[in-house]
């Protein structure tokens, strides 16, 4: 008798665990983030848009984006007020023919020249393989003609960055305002600080 | 220097049995004034900040910015925001465009008001080489321009786990996971036993071994009961995604600091946040997810 009463309580305490595991394994994190699909308003907190911005012609999966502008930060902008039929000294030559620029940008044969970007028949804008007229400030679309798996990741969010807040209107910074677009690559240099090992 | 529970009880102690007034007699260094001694007999007796009624949060809120203008001659603003309905905070940390340049950690420094003596960092980059996946085997303290070829570098923080050992491993239940998912320690209830640094398995708390020093000019004065403000001797801290930040809208100082774009902090219950196309569209690991903490924080490649 005393046999059966101990089979009887484990076949029932075995039921029982196969009743609440699932009940406990649900509560992970990955649970919720995959039971959470209503939309969030994002806009309940208002945030500025930072003045420099315009509206990017794209979406991403929350709709409409600002990007930072550049037109603004690039020196002297606009390109015409040189490019055109203003006369300049010819000592003054190497200082205004962009000397500085040197272009470290792609391999080989896929290596773009000035041309591949600028448009040469008005310097005020960008162009594209197609030829294309894209402005300064909507780069985007000319550095995702060959790098449309970097932009893709960037209207998404994997990767650039957001402009201050994680809520509210959507701002990201543009391609040229981390890399120059003459020299893409992060330019090496020293680590701020260090950091101790892990048991310290 | 403030004169923390053990002193400050024994001090009191001896003032009672000798028929003294004075609270204060305890004290290494003594209350500069009446208003400063009456100020700290109040936020000795106060409660556990989830336990404090809405007045007596904004009480307390109160005594801690007279006292830093009392003790450093700086006004402070010391907030007690909730967390955001609908909200979870998730981050990621991009393994193959991080470059090490460390800017997120001094960015963390100075936006936490971490003591500067004992170079407190909640933040730690390890430099790794490539096909290594132990973060012990990284070096943090590489003394080189970066990047390096055949290198990547990998951030650990506090990674606010959904379930989380330091929070279970506390006696005095000074440190819990908000609502909003954001795990915090409440300074003042903290009794200093180190238990949650023991039960961490990330190495995500750091201890005040010594009076935090911040010099005065460089205070972040935007604070937040849970997060940023000055912290004692003897009371554990951590990283609070900058709660003061976060909860005002705002991204982590790590992640605005980021120069590299490698940091994505949003919200994980909203379909459309960046951290969900982060988790939806690339290759994610966690560490030590085997252990079952459940961290909030992933990494990614490219």
């Amino acid at each position: 008798m005393p046999k059966l009463r101990l089979v009887t309580i484990l076949l029932l305490s075995g039921l029982l665990v196969l009743a609440v595991a699932p009940a406990l394994a649900g509560h992970g994190i990955m649970e919720k983030v995959k039971e959470a699909n209503e939309p969030f308003d994002s806009l309940q907190i208002d945030t500025p848009l930072p003045k420099n911005t315009v509206q990017v012609k794209e979406e991403y999966q929350g709709g409409a984006f600002w990007v930072l502008s550049r037109k603004d930060s690039i020196g002297r902008f606009p390109c015409s007020r040189c490019h055109g039929k203003k006369k300049s000294f010819k000592r003054e030559g190497a200082a205004l023919a962009h000397g500085d620029i040197e272009l470290v940008h792609g391999q080989g044969e896929e290596r773009p020249e000035c041309k591949s970007c600028h448009n040469e028949k008005n310097l005020d804008l960008l162009s594209d393989k197609k030829d294309r007229e894209i402005d300064f400030d909507h780069s985007y679309q000319l550095c995702g003609q060959c790098h449309f798996r970097q932009k893709s990741d960037w209207v998404g969010g994997a990767h650039g960055k957001r402009h201050t807040y994680w809520i509210g209107k959507r701002v990201v910074w543009n391609c040229a305002t981390c890399h120059d677009p003459h020299s893409p690559r992060f330019k090496k240099r020293w680590p701020s600080t260090y950091s101790l090992p892990l048991d310290k | 220097m403030k004169c923390d529970r053990r002193t400050f009880v024994k001090g009191m102690g001896l003032t009672v049995a000798a028929g003294g007034a004075a609270l204060s007699a305890g004290c290494s260094s003594m209350p500069s004034s009446g208003e400063e001694m009456k100020l700290r007999f109040h936020e000795y007796f106060k409660e556990n900040y989830r336990l404090m009624t809405q007045l007596e949060k904004e009480q307390t809120v109160e005594r801690l910015a007279r006292l830093a203008k009392l003790n450093h001659d700086i006004d402070v603003q010391v907030g007690t925001q909730e967390p955001l309905e609908q909200v979870l905070y998730g981050y990621a940390f991009n393994v193959s465009r991080c470059e090490g340049f460390m800017d997120c950690v001094t960015a963390c420094v100075k936006e936490n008001n971490l003591d500067r003596n004992s170079k407190t960092q909640y933040i730690r980059i390890f430099e790794m080489e490539h096909g290594e996946t132990d973060v012990g085997s990284g070096d943090g303290k590489y003394f080189h321009e970066v990047p390096v070829p055949d290198h990547y570098y990998m951030g650990v923080q506090c990674f606010h786990c959904e379930s989380a050992p330091c929070i279970k491993a506390c006696p005095t239940k000074a440190t819990w996971r908000e609502p909003d998912g954001i795990v915090v320690v409440d300074y003042d209830w903290c009794i200093g036993c180190r238990y949650c640094m023991a039960a961490c398995p990330y190495w995500g708390r750091r201890f005040n071994w010594g009076e935090p020093h911040v010099p005065r000019a460089e205070i972040t004065k935007k604070q937040h009961y849970l997060g940023n403000r000055l912290r004692n001797k003897g009371e554990m801290e951590k990283c609070t995604f900058c709660i003061q930040r976060s909860r005002n809208g705002k991204l982590p100082a790590c992640v605005d600091a980021c120069p590299t774009g490698s940091r994505v902090f949003g919200n994980l219950l909203d379909p459309d946040s960046e951290i969900r196309f982060v988790l939806k569209n690339k290759k994610v690991f966690r560490m030590k997810e085997e252990l079952g903490t459940d961290p909030k924080f992933w990494y990614f490649i490219d």
